[in-house]
């Protein structure tokens, strides 16, 4: 089967050229023609992304974007839609994840899209949202405007599927034109829900588009990044760093780096009927997307003390993902996937041969492996692909300073405690560097607003225009009715 | 090799459990007749993945709950193969296991019993009838029909449907009684919530969570955990085995 990636207002499909990606998983095979665009196509169907932006999507209230985004996404929450049949089929087979993970993890990830959550979503940034369609009152006097990007650049990863709805929709939500660079490893959902939002609204499908460029191509890449006024990218921080020393100065660089996430299991979650149903939703989390998110677990700290060890524990979150591993069987790994995870392994098992306190459960040719160690041990990333370390910590305060050199790598941790242990753990974790703290169970989905990285999603994306209290002032001098 | 020069019918094999059953008898080297009803291009991919496995495979076709189609398709086998050591009963009327649009006992009508009840117990009547001939001649064979964990324990009453492998139970254990001094041993299989097959895939996320949540292995059968005690109970390793009810649920049910 073969597919046309991409969303190109204004360009016929003859007029581009096209690349074919090949993807097979699952005994079945598909194939993506992505776009390529010379550098006189993308300099005009950027501009045109821009000054259809402004003649139209700037126009519109928030309201109306917020509306024709809720009935984009519930065509794609709509089993018996063509298009959610075609991401329900074809997902799997190019992101290698099983088709019930990419089921579920669609149903739930689109759900946070929905309209009362955009409007969550938009509350969480703006004390007034009305501040996007006009001059509202300023707590201090005066008024303020927010305005969105002209042209927004999106680069996105393809680590998990459908990652590219939540900038492209917070662009939306700001009234940015956007261009949407899709990953080699996932380059289709970006540009279905285009489609759909442009046929619901075609103009407003004229206001985004959805393009292609290897990653690493330097010369494609800059075309782009000269275009945009604000650019989020997505990435490894090498790739990440590359990107930065080529976009102009004038642009807002916006940048969703690597991640290590983790949990925190306090004595309070480990006694004899808690501590299995914890250990599934740990396993759950480690799973879900074979730990390619940037909030996926790699670590988890188990507090000494309580009814259930922390061996004990490890043995029911193995228990679990054995147990996963054939409800949502692990995605084929690519060779070097393969031989990042038996290096860990092997190399965990070398450290086992002569540490008593050190214990790999599983076998290698099962499709997950828990390491348990006993000595406390700092944060360090897993071999991924359902690979999980257990520590025992003699208490949750000892959690902090075995997570807080990693400042730049932390993000989301999972705490199953009491609420005053919550509480005050959080604290020490969030002056440590952690922006998140979830359930287990819901480390892979984030809820719907929330400030990912710590940051504002859609406050970033704007500039205010304020009129100071004195220009208001002043005009009063000038009215045609001044006495 | 287990089922090496053995011959075996898997009803309603053309997809989920039976298509699992007939694959998992070919892998151990059996002549593996897959009968199915309408699904003629389902039940040759299935021949075709028994090929592959490595045992032999014919796709028949026949509307288990009519017995001159059950005779035709046993004179066949008769034909073809010239013996039959073990029978799987796994056909049953077309089900949507929907627990959250299931019909309550006062919307069922006794159609649907009695559409369940042919599709159950009818059609393994007949199969047993026109099989027995077969296996007679031998003094040997094996019988292993496919119920249902809900008999034991309802988690969601499925009214018609559970009532009919109920009574396919009952079938089954007097038919054992009957046929255990002519070698003929007959059992059931009781799978719990089998997961993903076509009639089940509308059961909704947080029932199986429930169901996990208290299966001591927990996790939902897959169509695979089903074949292991079917060829079990078709092979001479439970050559004293009959009359009995092997529930593959996950310890849901005990006993």
């Amino acid at each position: 089967m073969n597919l046309f990636a991409g969303h190109l207002p204004g360009i016929a499909a003859t007029e581009v050229e096209w690349r074919r990606l090949d993807f097979s998983a699952w005994g079945e095979g598909v194939t993506v023609d992505v776009p390529l665009l010379s550098e006189a196509q993308g300099l005009a169907l950027a501009a045109r992304v821009r000054e259809n932006a402004r003649s139209y999507l700037k126009t519109l209230p928030v309201a109306e974007i917020v509306a024709t985004i809720d009935k984009a996404i519930a065509r794609l929450l709509d089993r018996e839609d063509p298009l959610r049949r075609q991401a329900e089929a074809l997902l799997p087979v190019v992101t290698g994840y099983d088709a019930e993970t990419v089921r579920l993890g669609l149903s739930g990830y689109l759900r946070t899209f929905r309209a009362p959550q955009l409007q969550r979503f938009l509350a969480e940034d703006f004390a007034n949202p009305g501040v996007l369609d006009g001059f509202q009152p300023a707590m201090k006097g005066g008024f303020a405007r927010a305005h969105g990007p002209e042209l927004l650049l999106h680069i996105w990863a393809g680590n998990v599927p459908g990652l590219s709805l939540w900038s492209l929709i917070s662009g939306l939500l700001v009234k940015a034109g956007s261009i949407g660079k899709v990953a080699s490893a996932e380059p289709l959902l970006a540009g279905w829900f285009a489609q759909i939002l442009a046929e619901i609204d075609p103009r407003l499908g004229e206001c985004l588009a959805i393009v292609w460029w290897k990653g690493g191509d330097a010369a494609s890449e800059q075309v782009w990044l000269n275009q945009a006024d604000t650019i989020v990218a997505y990435g490894g921080n090498d790739a990440l760093a590359a990107i930065r020393e080529r976009a102009p100065i004038t642009a807002r660089f916006l940048t969703h780096g690597h991640k290590i996430g983790f949990g925190v299991v306090s004595v309070a979650a480990l006694d004899a009927r808690k501590a299995g149903a914890l250990a599934r939703l740990c396993a759950h989390d480690a799973m879900r997307y074979e730990q390619q998110g940037c909030y996926s677990p790699q670590m988890l700290f188990v507090e000494r003390g309580g009814k259930v060890s922390p061996r004990e524990f490890a043995e029911m979150v193995s228990r679990e993902l054995a147990a996963f591993a054939r409800r949502h069987p692990r995605r084929a790994l690519s060779v070097a996937e393969a031989a990042g995870v038996a290096a860990w392994r092997s190399g965990e098992e070398m450290r086992a041969f002569d540490n008593e306190g050190r214990l790999v459960l599983g076998d290698a040719e099962d499709g997950w492996s828990v390491v348990q160690v006993d000595a406390a041990e700092p944060l360090a990333p897993s071999g991924l692909n359902r690979t999980l370390k257990i520590v025992a910590v003699e208490s949750l305060d000892a959690v902090v300073p075995l997570v807080a050199p990693f400042r730049s790598f932390l993000q989301s941790a999972a705490i199953a405690a009491s609420p005053e242990e919550l509480f005050r753990i959080a604290a020490l974790l969030g002056e440590a560097g952690v922006t998140r703290i979830a359930a287990f169970g819901t480390m892979t989905a984030p809820e719907a607003g929330w400030h990912n990285d710590g940051r504002f999603n859609l406050l970033d994306l704007v500039t205010i225009t304020e009129i100071e209290h004195s220009a208001e002032l002043a005009a009063e001098a000038f009215a045609p009715y001044v006495d | 090799m287990k089922f090496r020069d053995r011959t075996i019918l898997v009803t309603g094999a053309s997809r989920g459990i039976g298509a699992a059953i007939a694959r998992a008898f070919a892998a151990e080297g059996g002549l593996v007749f897959v009968n199915y009803r309408r699904s003629e291009a389902e039940a040759q991919a299935v021949v075709e993945a028994c090929r592959a496995a490595g045992g032999q495979a014919l796709a028949i076709a026949a509307d288990v709950t009519v017995p001159a189609e059950v005779e035709a398709m046993l004179a066949r086998i008769g034909e073809e193969a010239g013996r039959l050591d073990a029978v799987v009963n796994n056909a049953f009327a077309p089900y949507v296991f929907d627990p959250e649009a299931r019909a309550r006992f006062w919307e069922t009508p006794w159609s649907a019993y009695q559409a369940q009840v042919d599709g159950a117990l009818k059609a393994t009547y007949n199969v047993c009838q026109a099989a027995l001939q077969l296996m007679r001649r031998r003094g040997r064979g094996a019988i292993v029909n496919i119920a249902t964990d809900l008999v034991a324990r309802p988690s969601i009453p499925y009214h018609d449907y559970t009532t009919a492998k109920a009574a396919l139970v009952g079938f089954s254990r007097n038919l054992a009684a009957e046929l255990g001094p002519l070698g003929i041993r007959v059992n059931c299989v009781a799978p719990g919530l089998v997961w993903p097959t076509g009639a089940s895939r509308r059961t909704p996320e947080d029932v199986k969570e429930a169901l996990i949540a208290q299966t001591p292995l927990g996790r939902i059968a897959t169509a695979e955990d089903v074949t292991g005690p079917v060829l079990f109970l078709a092979s001479d390793w439970s050559g004293f085995v009959t009359g009995q009810t092997l529930h593959v649920d996950g310890g849901l049910v005990m006993g």
